[in-house]
């Protein structure tokens, strides 16, 4: 207790430089919890005050606000916290600022001791106090012959290794104080771990009172954590060295709650700009945004932190916004105190949605076409325009055949792959609403040959994969974790993910008249018991707590009727993302397959409206692609200023992208005018089109292609190297691509300029004119060379190893 | 050169060949074109190698002969077949003797259309081949080939089209075959189909007047240089389904053809008075013409019913007769259910087969038995690939009802199936079992005997149902050739036969069946078959796409081989755990020197043997090593060497005689006991022995597996010897450690031969000198005080040893203690 008050004290002296600030008023005044409930004797409940300023920025005033409890004879006041007097019900009236805010206080069972538990009281502290981590007692072997469950997972577990393990050793119930884990834990013999807590401590103490009460076990039926609480909401902080204390409310399945402030353990994703201390005191450091989280039990909840230099005069300039992207995109931005980029100019779009759309670059003519378009929404009309061209569907089918992972192998023929990708094509092509041919994927039934997307349980045979790679691919989820303990970082225990991975448990696969091919059905038994409990696991859609209906049906129809539906909150967030994602870069949710609480959107309100939005289109997703494209945000210059150069996440300016191996490598050969051959694809065929991710070139290889091995959004690797640097200056692809194109030659046979041929090439790389100081050099080049051809194609080679060919700005 | 004068046919073009002299392997691989049509006579080219000494096509089926016969060159002959009006339709089977060997099995197929040649370029749907209707198109299609054909249709016209393709057999070939209309829309596709396997076969009535268009590729754009196809482009129907989906031998019935785009079609047939021994189908015939191929079909003698809807309830099952009976039916609609109900009698066993992938229907059926009130007694979903099958013994007197539905809860025209309930029948099945390593090509299946040698095949007998000893017999041999075997006993399934053909013994071959007998005279009557399957296209580690199961082997006289194996049949057995090596004399004919490798045609149950030996080049002799297991089945049995040398044409196969192996328990039991001994110093191996068969003279015993720099003496016992031991000399430098897997190797003469049997099994232990202890008092002047003890009277054991010596070591401390 001694701790919260000294951070109390701490947090009241780091608000003083704020509270005098002068002469802004307050705007609102915020008190958390909402509600104090205590119950049984030992409870008590911390509080937050928080202070909004007219001018956003938010203040902990805990310490300085007036706090009046009504009837005092109920609680006991001890700096912010309360503490239970006798039973009833009253209010607290905190008063700052010239505003008033009420609270109500309810006491239950004022003078009745609650008793010890282990799995409520005991196991916290082992988790507080750092000893069941990974690196410590919760390594999978442990840790110096101790092991504890990993976060917790195994709390029975715990009690049989902490009582009957190495009987004797472990505690002491005859002297308390003497177990060696209270010893050990307290530094007083040598400890790898060194003290986890001080002799007296609360952890101390709650673990003498186990102790004392002869270390018992929880009886079965005892309440559950079911929710957790963090407060306050969100905060701006002003400058260096501003302070906001949190307080951490977890709920049980019993209707109770507690402060488990002290037993909660806080971590910041950004240090640098809001570090926040073991007892939840938040610490502003650079201009940032953070996200501070408290993770308790089997739960992780955080909250947003902005945090601004000192005093900082800003003004939001006045921008186009053309629709509900831009809105929120500029409300975020308001926020941070960041302004926007400029629109780019139209040669810049035009390459950079070419590339986006269709994975293309503009021809001569189409450059000169749009360049030369009076019409004032042409560039609408160019999105729509490209949006029905099939370079669009197949620029999809390619990244889609990513996260399906299309690719022959020992076990998956050429044959049945080629079916697989065929038919993913013409659901795309066809422009099939997602939703549908997601749910047609995910209970297919029949030969791989028979019926293509079965291929999907071909491809990955392994059920805890195929759980893995479903809630990754169409959650956006890595649940991996949670198949060994519960996730760390994420809300989902192993019960989730045995009763997710349920669903797929009843696979049947057999052999047919067809060596290559596999009958995939529905097998109607098997299930899936959890590896620690041994019991059976119903099937369960994540997130929700009732087990799913399967009786008498395939669970995999199941399954994948509700992922496919809007009562699945992730699907349509979790596409919206990868879609977002394609255009920007990164995602809203970066990366776009880790989507966590700990990993929170940068802008979770236009995430949420693009998966809205995704699902009232009935989950075609040209049309979201339609408001990307033709959001002022989408359009925006990569030339950054002042007030985002610093800013990565909140898209004020348009990012500058490697062009993805496949769609480089057509660019190149688009440019070049040169076909390529791809086995099982005739003479001409794209990049793009490549049906089998085992298929490759070198090229290929060097900038990234995916192998589709995993579905990991990872395999398409967009660093720029240098060995893809060598091959490009080096390598078969560019030279000889020029050489076997022929167009300088065909060109200066057209009687063309130096100066019109360089022109060309400048449209055809850069999507623009040269300037007239790089013409200028270029035609002076090329008069000193005897040999014209050879000077334009150097020049042309240039073009195609700039930096300004090789990415998307 | 004084075999060349042995040429019956004066060849053109074959001079390379002019050093050739012996017998050798003829080979066969394709027949080209693939097919032609029946009522004409066509000329066709066999490619292979080695056949420019070809006498002879070896023809399977009835309905093609060979009208001509001419050798083009070592790799090609050019023979006119007479292909029958009433021919069968589909695959005919070939091989081709040569004066040396007999070819590989290579098919032909029969068709009833006209054939025309594909003619490139017909790769763009702009630019196709036009054909006439009722056609068949022999093409090719190469890599990422696609072909384009088209017809003319007058609306309502049928339009069928059917590709042969992976079923020629040439390679692994999956086509896809597409009708489209003029703008390009698919109006019927297929990729693969259950009733032709990979092949395709796709049916539409022509909406309007018109051109249609064929597309055939391979279904993932690949192809190359040998896949061709046949595709039979005409208005013939394209069933899918027959039903009923068998009938009793002899009998005219009314069948219905299914999965025709014109509706069902009935049809009447005869049914053969016994099974034929080509695979029977039933084709359906209209005004359009006859289907391509036909659908496969049950004949037997057992009743049946068809079945009549609605049968989706146990209460409306189909009536049916008592068992053994058949039943046929559609599962038409996807959840479809069929009842059918039967009487059956108490105790009866009956097999329960349910005929559906196995015919070519789409159908993967779950059959049901169950109680007629309802409860199941026996299913089954997958015995037989994708078909059904389980043996049931009926529990009571009453009517019992089968229940018919697809795995997968699909249905349609094509899901026919037919259960047949037949009584348990016993049945022995021969065939001549694959050699090579993937077990695919059709190495070492078919006997051709070089005059005045022998050449031996392993017979495989399934027995199904019925145990017990039996014999082998041979149908048609052809003249100068005999056969020697043995009974084959209950324990194997197992047994050489050895053929050989007499030194004037004519050239040529029949095609002839091994049968099996069994020795009980009560189980004479069962059914007996020759079976010999073929893999046409097959791929290792995936499986067999096309095969052809033979009924009858082919047995040939050919040519002398350059050489001849015999083997000196041992005097004395091969006892348990013992080896032998058995000598091979090889008898070369001038000038043939080539090395020969000798293998084991059939070991029998427990014994081992080398895989291989070679006789070198120039030699004569060659030793084969033997050995038999402790549990080797103590008999006599008959087995015979291989041997196969390359005299320049291939290699060429020839077999010992038939000889007689006999395993026999060991004469003597050994046992060992453990030993340890210091690096540099000696010790003893302690053996007792006991005779079981007393035998004459002195056995020489030697101690195998010691370590190295480790010796002992070799020793000799006889039938008296009790026990005896092996004086072990170690060096210094002896590796330290236990030493397992020391044994006594015990050499018996008898009848001048001798008897080789390794015995016991004990470990020798050798520790280094324990180092000089620091500060040790001086070692008791053990040596000094106690004088040397007599030799033993009796030998002391390694335990009785160390026993001694601990006493020493007690009486040496206490004199010492004494002494302080």
């Amino acid at each position: 207790m001694r701790r919260i008050l000294t951070a109390m004290v701490l947090c009241a002296l780091g608000l003083e430089s704020y509270a005098q600030n002068p002469g802004v008023p307050v705007e609102r005044l915020e008190v958390f919890p909402p509600d104090i409930h205590l119950n049984t004797s030992r409870d008590w409940q911390s509080i937050v005050v928080q202070a909004f300023y007219a001018d956003g920025i938010t203040c902990d005033v805990t310490s300085q606000a007036t706090l009046r409890v009504v009837n005092p004879a109920f609680v006991k006041i001890e700096g912010p916290i309360f503490r239970p007097v006798a039973n009833g019900e009253t209010e607290l009236i905190v008063e700052f600022g010239g505003k008033t805010v009420t609270r109500k206080i309810t006491v239950k069972d004022a003078t009745v001791d609650r008793p010890i538990s282990f799995k409520l009281d005991v196991m916290p502290v082992f988790m507080r106090a750092g000893c069941n981590s990974g690196s410590c007692h919760g390594a999978a072997r442990g840790k110096d012959g101790f092991r504890l469950s990993l976060f917790g997972f195994d709390p029975d577990g715990d009690h049989y290794r902490l009582t009957r393990e190495i009987n004797g050793r472990r505690i002491n119930l005859a002297v308390p104080n003497e177990s060696l884990l209270l010893e050990k834990a307290m530094g007083k013999v040598p400890h790898s771990g060194g003290e986890r807590f001080k002799e007296g401590s609360f952890y101390h103490q709650t673990i003498v009172r186990w102790l004392e009460a002869n270390a018992p076990n929880d009886p079965p039926g005892i309440p559950t954590p079911v929710a957790l609480e963090i407060y306050p909401r969100e905060g701006v902080l002003d400058g260096k060295g501003a302070t906001q204390q949190l307080t951490v409310r977890a709920k049980y399945s019993d209707g109770t709650d507690r402060d488990v402030t002290n037993l909660a353990v806080f971590l910041s994703n950004n240090d640098n700009s809001a570090k926040v201390d073991a007892n939840g005191l938040i610490t502003a450091g650079d201009r940032g945004e953070a996200f501070v989280m408290a993770r308790f039990a089997t739960f992780t909840v955080g909250s947003p932190f902005i945090v601004l230099p000192k005093g900082l005069k800003f003004t939001f300039p006045e921008v186009q916004e053309n629709n509900y992207i831009d809105k929120l995109i500029h409300q975020k931005l308001r926020k941070l105190r960041i302004a926007p980029s400029e629109i780019c100019s139209d040669e810049v779009f035009l390459r950079r949605v070419y590339l986006d759309i269709v994975g293309m670059l503009p021809t001569v003519e189409e450059y000169e076409r749009f360049m030369n378009n009076p019409v004032s929404a042409k560039r609408e009309q160019l999105i729509d325009e490209l949006l029905n061209r099939k370079e669009f569907a197949e620029l999809w089918v390619l990244k889609w055949a990513e996260l399906l992972q299309i690719r022959s192998s020992n076990q998956v023929s050429y044959k049945a792959m080629l079916l697989y990708y065929t038919w993913l094509q013409d659901k795309i092509a066809r422009n099939v609403p997602t939703d549908v041919w997601v749910r047609e994927l995910l209970s297919a039934t029949g030969g791989t040959f028979k019926n293509p997307p079965t291929n999907y349980y071909q491809n990955e045979t392994d059920l805890l994969k195929i759980t893995e790679n479903v809630a990754q691919v169409f959650m956006g989820m890595r649940i991996q974790c949670a198949q060994c303990h519960n996730h760390p970082f994420d809300r989902w225990t192993m019960d989730d993910y045995y009763s997710f991975a349920s669903f797929f448990s009843q696979i049947g696969r057999k052999g047919t008249d067809d060596p290559r091919e596999l009958v995939i059905f529905n097998a109607g038994g098997g299930e899936i018991n959890h590896p620690v409990l041994g019991r059976p696991m119903p099937p369960r859609f994540l997130g929700v707590s009732q087990p799913a209906d399967v009786a008498g049906k395939d669970r995999r129809a199941v399954l994948a009727n509700w992922l496919a539906s809007p009562e699945n909150p992730y699907f349509a967030k979790n596409l919206a993302n990868i879609v977002w994602a394609h255009f920007f870069g990164q995602g809203i949710i970066h990366e776009v397959d880790d989507v966590r609480v700990s990993n929170p959107a940068s802008n979770q309100e236009l995430l949420d409206e693009l998966a809205k939005k995704f699902t009232e289109y009935k989950y075609d997703f040209k049309k979201l692609v339609r408001d990307i494209c033709t959001s002022a945000t989408y359009q925006r210059a990569t030339q950054p200023n002042p007030s985002n150069e610093s800013d990565s996440r909140n898209f004020a300016r348009a990012s500058i992208r490697r062009i993805r191996a496949e769609t480089l490598y057509d660019c190149i050969s688009q440019v070049t005018e040169t076909k390529d051959k791809f086995p099982g694809l005739p003479l001409g065929a794209r990049a793009v089109q490549i049906a089998d991710g085992a298929t490759t070139t070198y090229f290929l290889t060097t900038f990234g292609r995916a192998t589709r091995e995993t579905v990991c959004s990872c395999e398409v690797k967009l660093e720029p190297t240098l060995s893809q640097s060598l091959h490009l200056l080096n390598g078969q692809t560019t030279g000889s691509k020029i050489v076997n194109g022929a167009l300088v030659a065909r060109r200066l046979n057209e009687k063309k300029t130096p100066e019109q041929i360089i022109e060309e090439l400048y449209i055809r790389c850069f999507s623009r004119k040269p300037t007239s100081e790089e013409m200028q050099k270029l035609v002076g080049m090329v008069s000193a060379n005897p040999n014209k051809q050879q000077a334009l194609e150097d020049i042309f080679w240039a073009l195609l190893n700039a930096r300004e060919f090789m990415f998307n700005h | 050169m004084m075999y060349v004068g042995r040429w019956g046919l004066t060849l053109v073009g074959c001079l390379v060949f002019a050093s050739l002299q012996f017998g050798a392997s003829p080979n066969l691989g394709t027949i080209l074109p693939r097919g032609g049509q029946r009522g004409t006579e066509t000329t066709v080219t066999f490619h292979g190698a080695r056949l420019s000494d070809a006498e002879e096509v070896l023809v399977y089926y009835p309905g093609i002969s060979v009208t001509k016969m001419e050798i083009v060159n070592d790799g090609a002959l050019k023979v006119t077949f007479r292909i029958a009006p009433d021919c069968r339709l589909g695959e005919h089977a070939f091989r081709v003797r040569c004066k040396s060997g007999i070819s590989e099995m290579q098919t032909f197929w029969v068709g009833a259309l006209p054939i025309v040649d594909e003619k490139e370029p017909n790769d763009e749907f702009a630019k196709p081949q036009p054909l006439p209707l009722n056609v068949t198109v022999h093409g090719v299609v190469n890599t990422e080939d696609v072909d384009y054909y088209v017809v003319e249709a007058k609306k309502g016209q049928r339009i069928s089209v059917e590709i042969e393709a992976m079923r020629l057999g040439t390679t692994l070939f999956d086509p896809y075959v597409a009708i489209l209309d003029a703008k390009r829309f698919e109006l019927a596709i297929s990729d693969d189909a259950p009733l032709v396997g990979q092949d395709g076969c796709a049916s539409i009535i022509a909406p309007e007047d018109g051109k249609y268009f064929i597309q055939v590729r391979e279904s993932a754009y690949g192809g190359n240089g040998s896949c061709h196809y046949r595709l039979h482009v005409g208005t013939f129907p394209r069933p899918t389904a027959v039903v009923p989906a068998g009938g009793k031998l002899g009998e005219e019935l009314e069948l219905t053809f299914l999965g025709d785009p014109a509706g069902p079609i009935k049809q009447k047939v005869r049914l053969p008075q016994a099974i034929p021994e080509e695979p029977f189908a039933v084709f359906c015939q209209d005004g359009g013409g006859v289907s391509p191929s036909g659908i496969r079909f049950r004949l037997g003698t057992i009743e049946q019913v068809v079945e009549k809807e609605p049968n989706n309830q146990l209460s409306e099952a189909t009536p049916a007769p008592a068992a053994p009976v058949a039943f046929n039916g559609v599962i038409e609609q996807p959840g479809d259910v069929d009842y059918f109900r039967f009487a059956a009698k108490k105790g009866e066993v009956y097999d329960v087969h349910c005929y559906a992938r196995r015919l070519g229907s789409a159908l993967d059926p779950v059959v049901y038995l169950s109680h007629a009130t309802g409860g199941d007694i026996a299913a089954n979903d997958d015995a037989v690939g994708p078909d059904s099958y389980f043996r049931v013994t009926i529990p009571e007197d009453k009517e019992y009802v089968i229940r018919v539905l697809d795995h997968l809860g699909k249905g349609g025209p094509n899901f026919f199936y037919r259960v047949e309930i037949t009584r348990v029948e016993p049945r022995l099945s021969v065939t001549i079992p694959k050699v090579d390593f993937f077990g695919y090509s059709q190495e070492r299946q078919t006997i051709p005997v070089p005059r005045g040698n022998r050449w031996a095949v392993l017979a495989t007998v399934t027995r199904s149902d019925v145990g017990g000893d039996l014999t082998l017999s041979l149908d048609n041999l052809p003249k100068g050739i005999k056969a020697d075997t043995d009974v084959m006993v209950a324990a194997v399934n197992q047994q050489p036969i050895v053929f050989e053909a007499a030194p004037d013994a004519p050239l040529g071959a029949s095609l002839g069946r091994i049968m099996a007998e069994m020795v009980d005279p009560n189980l004479k009557n069962i059914a007996r078959a020759f079976e010999q399957i073929v893999f046409l296209v097959a791929v290792p580690n995936q499986g067999v796409y096309w095969r052809h199961d033979l009924r009858r082997a082919v047995f040939a006289v050919v040519e002398e081989a350059p050489f001849k194996i015999h083997v000196v049949e041992p005097k004395v057995p091969l006892v348990h755990s013992g080896s032998m090596r058995i000598k091979v004399i090889a008898e070369r004919k001038d000038p043939f020197k080539g090395a020969i490798t000798v293998y084991p045609l059939y070991n029998p149950p427990g014994v081992g043997s080398s895989s291989a030996i070679t006789i070198p080049e120039g030699q004569t002799e060659g030793y084969f090593d033997v050995n038999a297991n402790g549990g080797a089945p103590v008999r006599k049995w008959k087995t015979a060497l291989i041997a196969v040398a390359d005299a320049g044409k291939g290699p060429v196969w020839v077999s010992s005689q038939l000889f007689t192996l006999e395993i026999a328990p060991p004469y003597v039991q050994i046992t060992m006991e453990r030993s340890a001994v210091e690096q540099g110093k000696q010790t003893e191996i302690y053996c007792k022995v006991s005779t079981t068969t007393p035998f004459e003279g002195k056995a020489i015993v030697r101690l195998m597996g010691l370590p190295a720099n480790t010796t002992a003496p070799e020793m000799t016992i006889d039938k008296t010897t009790k026990e005896f031991a092996f004086p072990v000399m170690t060096k210094a430098d002896s590796p330290v450690g236990i030493h397992r897997n020391l044994f006594c190797q015990v050499i018996i003469p008898q009848n001048g031969e001798t008897v080789l049997h390794n015995l016991g099994n004990t470990e020798l232990r050798i520790d280094p000198p324990p180092p000089p202890k620091a500060n040790a008092p001086a070692p008791p002047p053990m040596t000094a005080t106690a004088p040397p003890a007599a030799a033993p009277a009796k030998r002391l054991s390694r335990l009785e040893q160390l026993r001694l010596e601990q006493q020493e070591r007690e009486k040496a401390a206490a004199s010492q203690n004494k002494k302080n």
